[in-house]
């Protein structure tokens, strides 16, 4: 009986994904001013958007910040758009604004306050980064590199830059080798709690 | 299995199923926040050294399925020895009971319960947790931490500006910036060495490695990690801090990802009476490492049989980043055997002191031994170097140490002076394998010669110590304290001509050297040329007036020349310099010896 039901949460789900990419009307995402963004809105010239997940207080996405950082300041240039997205709803936008002047963001930053773009990125961490093409569909999510293997245990240095790697590839205009990887920091869903 | 025993399984499933809706369910307040503020809260609070809270409902169900993850991993509460190792001050773990039970209250659902369940909320006081400090130190200027990846280890050397000497109980260290300080080791240098170092950086504190002068207390740890602070010692357990001394402090800190300033302070307890005992520390461990790349299992072993009944204090194991598996077991004479530290996932960056709750009585004739394991293949991935290199024992992080460090306390003066001894002796054996260790991969480096020569003159092996000073002057030939310590362990290893020939060249170069001009007058002493020593002996107290050992070596000049008045005058201004000891009753002796020349009798029966 429940696994009946199962399939057909499913099928329903399957058919949301398929509608997404025509429009991002659903995503109630928002910016530090509290509008709504589309932020899968077509724009001239970009090729692909990335949605890096963080917030304020992970240890591990706030480590990362100068790689971002870094990454943004190569692809920018190349048609690849940037978001931060900070997934905790509980952090409201004064401290998002502290936090991006704190660690020299200059990525333009979203709220997330109903995982709805958590969801359909399909990321589940903090740090994690997903990348879209301009039709709205999901080329890669994952970690930003291999340098973290679990909490509490990490390389000196990664051995694998699978963002900038998946973001290569798609501007090359190739398929991306690994289209999910997994990533470590700290679990979006309890901040729904 | 018979049908029998299954339907027996069933029902007792079936019954455990009915009683389930009546067993309470797993609530925070009762159930989750006692653990959080036990094992928790003394990290994850308001100004904690953790990243964030973990003390109210809404805090600890926003992380609820974080906390079930790391605590099933044993990540958190960062408590590193297995609890086999004993019970230690400041220990948080949570038992398989405990983490069990947080992971059942996130399957469901994190509820909160009745809030008149909670348990009272702990209270940390601001500040200092020992009570108000009698000196606090700190940095001049803060350290600006810059948001690299890679950790950072800086060292400080901050002065301790005490005008006589104190009686340390305890030291309590704030990190200043709980966010990026990881850990701190602590050490004390007595002399200018560090302060030079720290100075020679134009920014606050220097990289590299601690000068060996800075070292920890005698018979005491020193060191931070998060969340823990080291109980006062008793006054008389306390350790002497002398004037001019600097506090030595190695930051391992890890960039938050934004620039920081680091400013750490530490606040020094003292007491009023001098210390009545002094603890020995014993360090464990082999200088030999040398692991071949891609090795996934290297062993090193080491031993120590004790020469008296001891109280162990604490043990603090320390290694770098290939280690893997940390073991110190103690073996009593019995053939009985317990563990004193077994750690099974060894990580650099949670070293720790771990300090007994009770004191281990151990008896004489316990064998305490260590055996660590390395792993330098590319599957450890906290490896420094990939791929995989040789590695071989050293200070640097790229480098492989493997120690296993005791605090022991023997029960009477005598036991303790013939534990430091026994201990101090086992251990410079293992310190000059550690530094030929060094010279293979760092053959022209003269320090090194330096030092190990200098320790094997310490063991009384100057043979040994020859070749590395012969070393040092053939790298540096126009050094005249390079030859002079070549000629003077020639002459502790009675090769008398080289030594003459060393020393000699060392007085070309400076003529103004009383050490050389000392030790020249003994060499050609010892060979015979009584009148040649003189005139060197003479020169060297003319240079140096207070040069006990030239002083020593005039007095028995004279002597052999005759001159038995002079001898006298000479052995006592020697015996005026010399502390109390074996060198001073060897003085008075012979002076007493000379003395009796001088009384007036038929000398010439008694000359030789």
């Amino acid at each position: 009986m429940s696994r009946a039901k199962a399939v057909t949460v499913c099928a329903v789900l399957a058919i949301v994904m398929i509608g997404r990419p025509m429009s991002a009307g659903p995503l109630r995402v928002l910016d530090l001013d509290g509008r709504l963004v589309d932020p899968l809105a077509p724009a001239p010239g970009v090729r692909a958007t990335v949605f890096v997940f963080v917030t304020t207080d992970c240890p591990i996405a706030n480590r990362y910040a100068p790689e971002i950082q870094r990454l943004t300041s190569i692809f920018a240039s190349q048609g690849v758009r940037f978001w931060l997205v900070y997934a905790n709803p509980h952090e409201p936008p004064a401290s998002i604004r502290n936090h991006l002047r704190q660690f020299q963001y200059a990525i333009p930053a979203l709220r997330d306050p109903e995982h709805a773009l958590v969801r359909f990125t399909k990321v589940t961490v903090s740090p994690e980064a997903a990348v879209v093409d301009p039709g709205g569909v999901l080329l890669y999510h994952g970690r930003i590199d291999d340098r973290w293997v679990n909490i509490g245990r990490d390389r000196p240095s990664p051995t694998r830059a699978d963002l900038a790697e998946a973001l290569r590839a798609i501007l090359d205009g190739k398929a991306v080798a690994q289209s999910a990887t997994p990533a470590v920091g700290c679990i979006l869903s309890d901040f729904l709690r | 299995m018979s049908r029998g025993a299954w339907t027996a399984l069933l029902l007792l499933a079936s019954t455990t199923m009915a009683a389930a809706p009546q067993a309470p369910a797993t609530t925070f307040a009762r159930d989750i926040a006692p653990l959080m503020y036990e094992a928790c809260a003394s990290c994850h609070r308001e100004g904690g050294p953790a990243p964030f809270s973990l003390i109210t409902y809404d805090q600890v169900r926003r992380r609820a399925t974080q906390i079930a993850q790391v605590t099933g991993r044993h990540f958190m509460p960062p408590w590193k020895a297995e609890p086999e190792s004993g019970d230690f001050v400041g220990q948080r773990r949570l038992s398989a009971r405990e983490i069990q039970r947080i992971r059942q209250w996130v399957e469901a659902g994190a509820p909160e319960g009745d809030p008149r369940d909670l348990p009272r909320r702990p209270t940390w006081p601001d500040g200092w947790l020992l009570g108000t400090p009698d000196l606090v130190v700190t940095l001049e200027a803060p350290y600006t931490l810059s948001a690299t990846s890679t950790d950072v280890f800086r060292i400080f050397a901050i002065p301790l500006p005490v005008a006589a000497t104190r009686f340390v109980r305890g030291i309590e260290f704030h990190p200043g910036n709980a966010r990026v300080v990881h850990h701190a080791n602590i050490r004390i240098d007595a002399t200018p060495a560090s302060r030079r170092l720290d100075a020679a950086d134009p920014s606050p504190g220097y990289d590299g490695l601690m000068p060996r002068s800075a070292t920890y207390p005698e018979g005491h740890f020193l060191g931070w990690t998060p969340g823990q602070v080291a109980p006062l010692v008793p006054s008389d357990l306390a350790w002497r801090l002398e004037p001019g001394s600097d506090l030595v402090v190695q930051l391992h800190m890890q960039p938050s990802g934004a620039v920081e300033e680091v400013k750490p302070s530490i606040g020094l307890f003292f007491g009023h009476d001098p210390p009545r005992h002094t603890p020995t520390i014993l360090r464990l461990g082999s200088q030999s490492i040398d692991i071949p790349p891609g090795e996934p299992r290297y062993v090193i072993k080491d031993a120590y049989t004790l020469p008296v009944d001891v109280d162990v204090l604490a043990v603090q194991p320390h290694a770098h980043y290939r280690a893997r598996e940390i073991k110190g077991i103690a073996t009593l004479p019995d053939g009985s055997t317990r563990w004193m530290m077994h750690i099974t996932d060894w990580d650099f960056r949670w070293q720790h002191v771990y300090r007994e709750v009770a004191p281990i009585a151990l008896p004489k004739g316990t064998v305490l031994s260590m055996e660590y394991t390395f792993d330098n293949s590319a599957e450890n991935v906290r490896n420094p170097q990939l791929p995989p290199a040789r590695v071989s024992w050293g200070q640097r992080s790229q480098d492989e140490m493997g120690d296993l460090w005791f605090q022991l306390l023997a029960r009477s003066d005598r036991d303790r002076a013939t534990l430091a001894r026994d201990v101090n002796r086992k251990m410079t054996a293992e310190d000059v394998i550690g530094y030929e260790t060094m010279l293979r991969t760092s053959p022209g480096d003269t320090e090194l010669h330096d030092d190990v020569a200098l320790l094997y003159l310490g063991l009384g092996r100057p043979a040994d110590a020859v070749p590395h000073f012969a070393a040092s002057a053939a790298i540096t030939p126009h050094s005249a304290a390079a030859l002079y310590n070549l000629g003077t362990a020639l002459a502790a290893a009675s090769r008398l001509d080289e030594a003459a020939v060393a020393l000699r060249q060392a007085l070309e170069i400076n003529p103004g050297s009383a050490a050389a001009s000392a030790n020249l007058g003994a060499v050609v002493l010892q060979q015979g040329h009584v009148v040649e020593a003189v005139k060197y002996l003479e020169e060297a107290i003319r240079l140096d007036p207070g040069n006990l050992q030239g002083l020593n070596a005039l007095s028995s000049a004279y002597a052999a020349s005759g001159r038995f008045d002079r001898a006298v005058a000479i052995a006592d201004a020697a015996l005026r310099l010399a502390p109390p000891g074996p060198l001073a009753d060897e003085i008075r002796s012979r002076r007493d010896a000379y003395f009796r020349n001088l009384k007036p009798r038929p000398r010439a029966a008694d000359e030789p």
